[in-house]
């Protein structure tokens, strides 16, 4: 009933998926509705995307895809393939860098047990690569996916203006 | 084949059809196993929460050419369902003639959900919060089924999303600007509002939304009225009774009064353990009155300058 001939499953034979994480090209052989998520974590050992709600709801799993976050619970593997997938390992660019957003969370303390910070300053860091002089209503805005549940967001606001005025400088 | 190395349920396989007529033959050859799916958003949510179980199969529709983008043409619009949130509430052709519709996809999730999520899979779901934006511009469905193109009224197909006989793919969601609507009209000026209500300000699943449009003359007069609600798990729908009240007229106390009244008697919405039907008729029909009191008075308000 199905033409096979027409070629569609899109893992027959070798079940690889290239994409390219945190700007090195992987290769991960599993099937393709696994989730991102776990990928990231279990198969590539990257831990510093958390595990939240799973539903989509809190931003702890905050990756971006190709510069624009998502989440990595509601991304599956096969959505990837040949797509740059950053997270927050790699989102300074460097081993021992640190993003401007990772500095300002430091300088505010825009944490308290730190779960949802690697999801907020990967929300963060996207927002400001689009717009690096957000107003404070674009930075809720950019952050209503990613729920802190200790900070009631005061640091968290703090730091995000903060990371603004540290690419200011840079730029100046 | 390689595919089955997973239990069905757990991870399921994943097919890539390359144009619409396969992605329907692949449809009727796997049946309830098998789900089309683009972003996979809600999707994941309805796995996760148990709400649907895992397909085995997900037939993948984002390499079918010709459903993404957004086609602008002869005073209408043809939105690719693999269009995503994000895009579609950025594109300058649908904030300037369809604002109702960029206001409500800016209301629906947050921008990471967005950033996956498309409009055929808000409209396939026959609950997504920008249906009720799109019935009052009234929006057309186009739909392969099998060998040849269908258009069903936005409205008709809601009334009864399972009715049609056989496998159909959603391939585009057409507007006609209100723009166009202007040359041999009635004098006046398109006024119209969207309003999400949820249990949070922002970036929470709708309790009730509602859409309302219409040509305000420069007496106070309303015509081409148009409102719907829904929310939650309701699939939305035009109110037609509320319509005709203010159809015509003008917004006065009275009318409103009449036009809520209306809402009540005709507005179906669904319960859940958070809020029961009688809680979401009476906001939907406060959020309605509200809205038309408030396009009245900045008409009034601009007539005066």
């Amino acid at each position: 009933m199905i033409d096979r001939t027409n070629p569609v499953p899109v893992q027959t034979g070798s079940p690889v998926f290239a994409f390219t994480l945190n700007g090195e090209p992987v290769a991960v052989t599993a099937p393709p509705s696994r989730r991102l998520l776990d990928v990231l974590r279990h198969d590539l050992l990257l831990t510093g995307t958390k595990i939240g709600c799973e539903i989509g709801r809190c931003g702890a799993c905050m990756v971006l895809l190709d510069g624009k976050p998502v989440n990595a619970c509601l991304t599956m593997l096969y959505q990837v393939e040949g797509r740059r997938v950053t997270t927050i390992e790699g989102i300074a660019g460097g081993k021992d860098a640190l993003h401007g957003v990772q500095r300002a969370f430091l300088e505010e303390g825009g944490y308290q047990c730190g779960y949802c910070t690697p999801g907020m300053i990967v929300s963060a860091a996207a927002l400001l690569a689009e717009r690096p002089d957000p107003t404070d209503e674009e930075i809720i805005e950019a952050l209503s996916g990613n729920l802190c549940r200790c900070t009631g967001y005061g640091g968290i606001l703090r730091a995000v203006r903060r990371a603004a005025a540290i690419g200011r400088e840079a730029d100046g | 084949m390689a595919m089955k190395e997973q239990a069905p349920g757990r991870c399921p396989e994943v097919w890539r059809p390359r144009d619409a007529a396969e992605a329907c033959r692949l449809k009727t050859a796997f049946g309830p196993d098998g789900v089309f799916t683009a972003g996979g958003t809600l999707l994941r949510t309805q796995w996760e929460s148990g709400s649907a179980a895992m397909p085995g199969t997900l037939i993948d529709l984002t390499a079918i050419p010709g459903l993404a983008g957004i086609r602008a043409d002869e005073g209408q619009l043809v939105i690719g369902p693999l269009v995503k949130l994000s895009e579609l509430m950025r594109t300058e052709a649908v904030a300037t003639a369809f604002p109702l519709l960029a206001e409500a996809v800016r209301r629906i999730g947050a921008p990471s959900v967005r950033n996956l999520a498309t409009i055929g899979g808000n409209v396939a779901s026959a609950v997504g919060d920008a249906l009720p934006a799109l019935l009052v511009h009234e929006a057309e469905l186009l739909w392969h089924t099998g060998g040849r193109t269908e258009t069903t009224a936005l409205e008709d197909w809601l009334a009864d999303p399972g009715r049609a006989q056989g496998v159909r793919l959603l391939t585009g969601i057409r507007l006609k600007r209100t723009d166009a609507e202007a040359p041999g009209g009635p004098p006046g000026r398109i006024v119209g509002a969207y309003r999400k209500l949820g249990r949070r300000e922002a970036f929470t699943p709708s309790l009730v939304t509602i859409a309302v449009l219409g040509r305000l003359s420069e007496d106070g007069t309303l015509t081409g009225v148009r409102m719907a609600a829904g929310g939650g798990s309701a699939v939305p729908m035009r109110l037609r009774a509320a319509e005709t009240v203010l159809e015509g007229a003008r917004v006065t106390p009275d009318a409103l009064v009449r036009v809520s009244e209306a809402v009540l008697a005709e507005y179906r919405p669904a319960s859940d353990a958070f809020a029961g039907a009688e809680y979401r008729r009476t906001a939907a029909a406060n959020l309605i009155a509200a809205e038309w009191l408030r396009l009245a008075g900045a008409g009034r308000e601009g007539d005066g300058r």
